[in-house]
């Protein structure tokens, strides 16, 4: 089976076609990504209506580059699948609309994909996983811990109440005057600094719920770095590493708490999954690498190209929909807005 | 030639499929609508379509509406149409909404002034004039409707496109005999297929045709909220 995979939620342009064997492995026969980053370089964040002109621009050479990479044709896929959100609007009316129509054309059932989910169910893609697993989803657009149990079956058991963990990391990066983006940067500062010499909280720890909150964190580091200000290259290395210690107790704490959340709502997880850039965080990765082993567990991390925006995991969360037979037609709509708890579920398991 | 026609870009969600030689309309569908383009293209394309013997293998060319008009209703006429013209291996052509809109007059030579005219909100239009010689009066761009009126000269004008009855008040307000053709008020799919079929699918690209800068706020925050 093979599937088309088209993703514009953000400020990606990405296509690719991914398939999957007899015994329902998948492989990646091409991803191709396109990033916006430098156009909108100049405005400090995503501009919606940047994002959306770029992708009408470049979807169709990107599919078309896609489906030569894999040496198929459009006739030779078996199913389209779109990220139908949640994401920009913009965006999101481009991709869809094209997979639609590709759909239509060449008489191909249409996947209407959650990005969530996409992300989600990258671990089987990538290990194989099987259901159910705990996922910690960490990028710069949002932070949850969930339970994914199935296709379009998931709890959410954590989410933050303010800022992406990325945001974060990005937040601080700015305010200590480095480039964008920040996670890399502050990792590396923080590598040569002092996590002791600044105090600073460890928001949420303890709470019975694994939630985050993030901007009381960011506040207290910018109230340390304004004391010292102006600040020198130590004080930036000293800020990063207290921060990054700070960010690495609040995660360890809150997957630990989602971990006993998931034994008693779903039980006995096959593993820990971290998802998403700021999984790429060597402490990040450290800290949860400790706790899996204190839980017996093995933690998958998918490899980061696949943590991005890519088309990738959208054809593979295409790909498990399509094999259960959960197609959408042609009014599927755009959703801006979609929880996962919102996806309509797999029928049980035979 | 068969070619496939689509236009989203104003008050419309409508495809026709015409034989340009013989320059008839083999099937067609519209719906008045300012929202939700989105949602309707797909079921009306697979409609208008299932009328068309060898359906979309049969088309030779796809010819769509590229704007000025609603941001997001180009977008999702041309998206479908470079769709269909990428599953087809046939060329996809943009076709202005103003040149859309005035090519009816323009048929025999334009015998007045003939002015096409689009909502750009806030007092203002995109804008395109012909003059009875052919000539451009004013090439397109966005202007107030009081500086349109100013370029118009003394003479008859002729008005089309949605945004026609806001210059007809204030041309007649200054003692201007502005015609307003109320048939001529959104793109005609016929039209859009001729234009299209006599194109250059080289320079005529199907691309958004926007005639205004985007609105450069970034997302909330910075980054998008996704939850
Ligand atoms: N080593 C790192 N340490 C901490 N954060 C990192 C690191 N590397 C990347 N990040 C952060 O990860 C985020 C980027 O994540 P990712 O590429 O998954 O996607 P995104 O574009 O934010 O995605 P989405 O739109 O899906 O949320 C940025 O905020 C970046 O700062």
């Amino acid at each position: 089976m093979r599937v088309l995979g088209i993703e514009t939620t953000c400020d990606e342009t990405a296509a690719a076609v991914v398939a999957s064997g007899d015994d329902g492995r998948g492989v990646i026969l091409s991803n191709e990504v396109f990033s916006q980053i430098a156009e909108h370089a100049g405005y400090g964040g995503v501009v919606p209506e940047i994002a959306a002109r770029a992708h009408v621009e470049a979807i169709d050479r990107l599919i078309a580059r896609a489906l030569r990479a894999a040496d198929v044709t459009l006739d030779q896929v078996d199913g389209i699948a779109a990220a139908a959100g949640p994401g920009l609007i913009g965006g999101l009316l481009v991709g869809l609309t094209t997979a639609k129509t590709l759909a239509l054309v060449a008489r191909k059932p249409l996947i209407a994909v959650n990005h969530l989910e996409a992300h989600a169910l990258t671990p089987r893609l990538t290990d194989e996983v099987a259901f159910p697993y705990l996922l910690l989803l960490a990028s710069g657009g949002h932070t949850q811990l969930v339970a994914v149990r199935g296709v379009g079956d998931h709890i959410r058991l954590g989410t933050t109440i303010d800022d992406a963990l990325g945001e974060a990391f990005d937040k601080v990066a700015k305010l200590l005057g480095l480039a964008y983006p920040g996670g890399p940067e502050v990792e590396r500062e923080a590598r040569r600094g002092d996590p002791e010499r600044f105090a600073l909280p460890r928001p949420m720890m303890g709470r019975p719920k694994p939630d985050f909150s993030l901007s009381g964190l960011k506040t207290a580091l910018r109230i340390e770095a304004e004391k010292v200000a102006p600040l020198t290259g130590t004080d930036i290395a000293d800020l990063c590493a207290g921060f990054q210690a700070a960010v690495v107790d609040v995660i360890e704490d809150r997957t630990r708490v989602a971990l006993r959340d998931f034994r008693e709502r779903v039980g006995r997880p096959t593993a820990l999954v971290a998802a998403g850039g700021v999984a790429a965080n060597g402490a990040i990765r450290d800290a949860l690498a400790r706790l899996a082993g204190e839980a017996g567990l093995r933690l998958v991390a998918p490899p980061l190209p696949l943590c991005g925006d890519n088309g990738a995991i959208i054809a593979w969360a295409g790909l498990e929909r399509l094999r259960l037979g959960l197609t959408d037609d042609m009014t599927a709509a755009a959703r801006p807005r979609w929880p996962l708890a919102e996806l309509e579920a797999a029928p049980p398991a035979s | 030639m068969r070619i496939l026609a689509i236009d989203t870009a104003l008050g419309q969600c409508a495809a026709a499929i015409l034989d340009v030689a013989s320059e008839t309309t083999i099937a067609a569908e519209a719906i008045a609508m300012e929202r939700g383009h989105a949602e309707a293209l797909l079921p009306l394309l697979d409609r208008v379509m299932a009328r068309v013997d060898g359906g979309f293998h049969s088309l030779d060319r796809v010819a769509v509406t590229i704007g000025p008009g609603s941001f997001t209703g180009l977008r999702i006429g041309i998206s479908a149409a470079r769709a269909v013209a990428l599953a087809i291996g046939i060329p996809a052509v943009g076709v202005t909404t103003l040149s859309a809109l005035m090519a009816p007059l323009m048929e025999d030579g334009p015998k007045r002034l003939t002015v096409a005219a689009i909502d750009a909100r806030g007092g203002r239009v995109f804008v395109q004039a012909i003059g009875p010689s052919g000539r451009l009066i004013i090439q397109p761009c966005v202007m107030t409707i009081r500086d349109v009126v100013r370029n118009l000269g003394s003479g008859s004008v002729a008005l089309v496109g949605p945004g026609a009855t806001m210059i007809a008040a204030e041309a007649r307000a200054v003692g201007i005999d502005a015609v307003l053709h109320d048939d001529l008020v959104l793109p005609d799919l016929a039209w859009v297929a001729r234009i299209g079929a006599a194109a250059e699918p080289d320079e005529a690209l199907a691309k958004p045709y926007y005639l205004a800068a985007p609105d450069a706020r970034p997302q909330d925050g910075a980054r998008l909220a996704r939850l």
